[in-house]
């Protein structure tokens, strides 16, 4: 399908509004994209990304960690990690930055309606997964269970703690978190367990045949879970993962973000585990 | 009704259209090597042999400016290039394996998003082909389905003759137009016997069959055994025809500057390496891989054409020896 846009290499102006730390490395940005760029921005679905500029840096793809608020700001959770993550750590309330998009396929909301949905996040995967939480929250009715697992590595890695235990609080979603390891001043301290995700998963009972799993995390994480969840029963149809690649141009052309003849840019970052059977080196 | 034209006319051609402020490229000596490169007056065209890189560039620059960023009076303007400013451009003197490259890769440039770059300079050029009878042992355009004598991809297709002088055939509208609006220079009648082409070592290859093979062996001990010792100097993507990927970076301050797409090559050790250190495809055989499953199998699958012109270029540059036309011919070759 032939998008209209006649210039999607041009970024449109967006302002940092504010920043929170979410742990050492990791800040959620808030930030204001101008007007023009609203009416694009307002058909994200989650799990799409965004290429967000920093001037004299570049660019970066970012999934949003949630939808536009109704005032058109978006929320971008970043971990400092290249030059540009670096460089827009760097920046203060009231920056210049860029953004185009959204680009690429996002998850399949219509065709998850009415299903228990179960996403399953790892270290910064929360990100990602978060856009689609919230909108699971947000229009709950429409949905079965929800349920969140998340994994980091250590406690103080563990990002938005106290929203996600107070959104479980509320009673539509059920939450569970786990940490590799736990230092051992923290004892007593975090109530989650130790072990990996697919630990957590091994013990959970529920309604495979229906559930649609939303998988997001480091790279080794999404073999070993697409197995688990397989032998749970969850058609791999329904077993959805947002990859990351190195997506430059994000509409198509470079090729940095192929995996076999699809490109995560445009066919993805969300794919089904399905679609992705034929294709050895996508996980 | 077949016309000619001869050596000395084709260079009054060209001195014609520079002074019509037209930009013409073609093969010219610049310093020790043939390039592809803007000619000053007809007298610089070179055609005795290949210009070194190929002519892709005169469509998609080896980098370019793709937007320039400037903080005014508290906000950031951002900038478009103005494409509209691209000269109206003929390409002369390009054997069928680099003519040819623009027709493969106008897909990819207009699948999803159109890139107004290439297409905007597309629209602007004419294609003058040449038959090529300056052939190597690398060639192997016969191979992939092209030909010495192929006129896919040209708008005007030359055919040297014994005599000097060129048989012309208009293949497209914009050829025609090109014939007509230098009307005295081309003669009528067919010439004098066209000078043969140079065979090529490698037969026509089943590229169905090699297709088939690529999807069924993405794990193959052929990969260790052909890619091991390339050594990821991206030399083969950068020559290539028909090689696409590029990269984007700025360049400037906070304040000022530019975004620049380039080049790329998928041999480069990082161009897939992410931020947080991972690489799917971490060692090289699995780039090289990559190369040829782009080639001969996925942009098929996508675009239903062949990612390769059998120019030779990349076997000719390889310093390792890695050579392109004896793996597909080993697959080729191969029984099941």
């Amino acid at each position: 399908m032939k998008k209209a846009q006649h210039t999607p290499h041009i970024p449109f102006a967006a302002r940092l509004l504010e920043r929170r730390d979410l742990s050492e490395d990791t800040t959620l940005f808030r930030i204001a994209p101008e007007e023009g760029a609203l009416a694009e921005l307002s058909s994200f679905v989650p799990g799409q990304f965004v290429q967000l500029s920093v001037p004299g840096a570049g660019e970066i793809p970012i999934s949003p960690a949630d939808l536009p608020a109704p005032d058109g700001t978006l929320e971008l959770c970043v971990r400092r990690v290249g030059h540009v993550t670096e460089l827009l750590h760097k920046q203060q309330t009231g920056a210049r930055l860029g953004i185009r998009g959204p680009f690429g396929s996002g998850f399949p909301l219509r065709e998850m309606a009415g299903r228990p949905v179960l996403l399953l996040a790892g270290g910064l995967g929360i990100a990602p997964l978060r856009s689609l939480l919230m909108h699971l929250l947000r229009q709950r009715s429409s949905y079965g269970e929800v349920t969140l697992m998340y994994g980091a590595k250590q406690p103080r890695l563990m990002l938005f703690r106290e929203e996600l235990t107070a959104l479980a609080a509320t009673g539509g979603l059920r939450l569970y978190l786990t940490v590799d390891f736990a230092p051992e001043t923290s004892e007593g301290e975090y109530s989650c367990a130790i072990g990996l995700l697919p630990d957590l998963l091994k013990g959970f009972r529920f309604d495979a045949v229906n559930t649609y799993a939303a998988v997001c995390g480091p790279p080794p994480l999404y073999r070993c879970l697409v197995t688990d969840l397989e032998r749970a029963g969850v058609a791999a149809e329904r077993i959805l993962l947002s990859l990351e690649r190195r997506m430059r141009c994000g509409i198509g052309r470079c090729c940095h973000c192929a995996l076999g003849q699809k490109l995560c840019c445009v066919d993805g970052p969300v794919f089904r585990a399905s679609e992705l059977k034929g294709i050895p080196e996508a996980l | 009704m077949p016309q000619i034209i001869t050596e000395q006319n084709l260079r009054n051609l060209i001195d014609l259209l520079v002074k019509e402020a037209k930009l013409v490229v073609g093969p010219k000596l610049s310093g020790s090597v043939v390039l592809y490169e803007p000619l000053a007056a007809g007298s610089d065209l070179t055609l005795d042999a290949l210009p070194r890189r190929s002519s892709k560039e005169l469509f998609f620059p080896i980098c370019e400016d793709i937007l320039s960023y400037k903080r005014e009076n508290g906000a950031m303007k951002v900038t478009d290039v103005d494409r509209s400013k691209f000269p109206e451009t003929v390409l002369i003197g390009a054997p069928p394996c680099d003519a040819g490259s623009p027709a493969i890769l106008d897909a990819v440039m207009s699948w999803d998003y159109n890139d107004e770059f290439y297409l905007e300079r597309r629209r602007k050029s004419t294609i003058v082909g040449i038959a090529c009878t300056k052939g190597d042992d690398a060639c192997f355009c016969r191979a992939v389905g092209l030909a010495p004598d192929a006129e896919g991809g040209s708008d005007l297709f030359l055919t040297p003759l014994k005599d000097g002088s060129y048989a012309c055939k208009a293949v497209t509208d914009k050829g025609q137009a090109l014939v007509a609006a230098h009307q005295n220079l081309f003669a009528d009648g067919a010439g004098t016997e066209p000078v043969p082409f140079v065979d090529q070592a490698v037969e026509k290859l089943d590229l169905v069959k090699i297709k088939k093979w690529l999807e069924e062996h993405f794990e193959d001990p052929l990969w260790e055994k052909i890619a091991d010792i390339c050594v990821g100097c991206g030399a083969c993507a950068f020559i290539c025809p028909a090689c696409h990927c590029f990269d984007i970076n700025d360049e400037g301050s906070t304040d000022d500057g530019v975004r620049r797409k380039h080049w790329d090559a998928c041999g480069f050790a990082k161009f897939t390496n992410h931020a947080s250190g991972h690489n799917p495809r971490d060692v090289q055989n699995k780039r090289y891989r990559n190369r040829i499953m782009h080639k001969f199998k996925y942009y098929d699958d996508k675009f239903g054409k062949t990612l390769c012109t059998g120019c030779g270029r990349c076997i000719r540059a390889c310093p390792v020896g890695i050579d392109i036309a004896e793996i597909l011919e080993t697959i080729n070759g191969k029984e099941d």
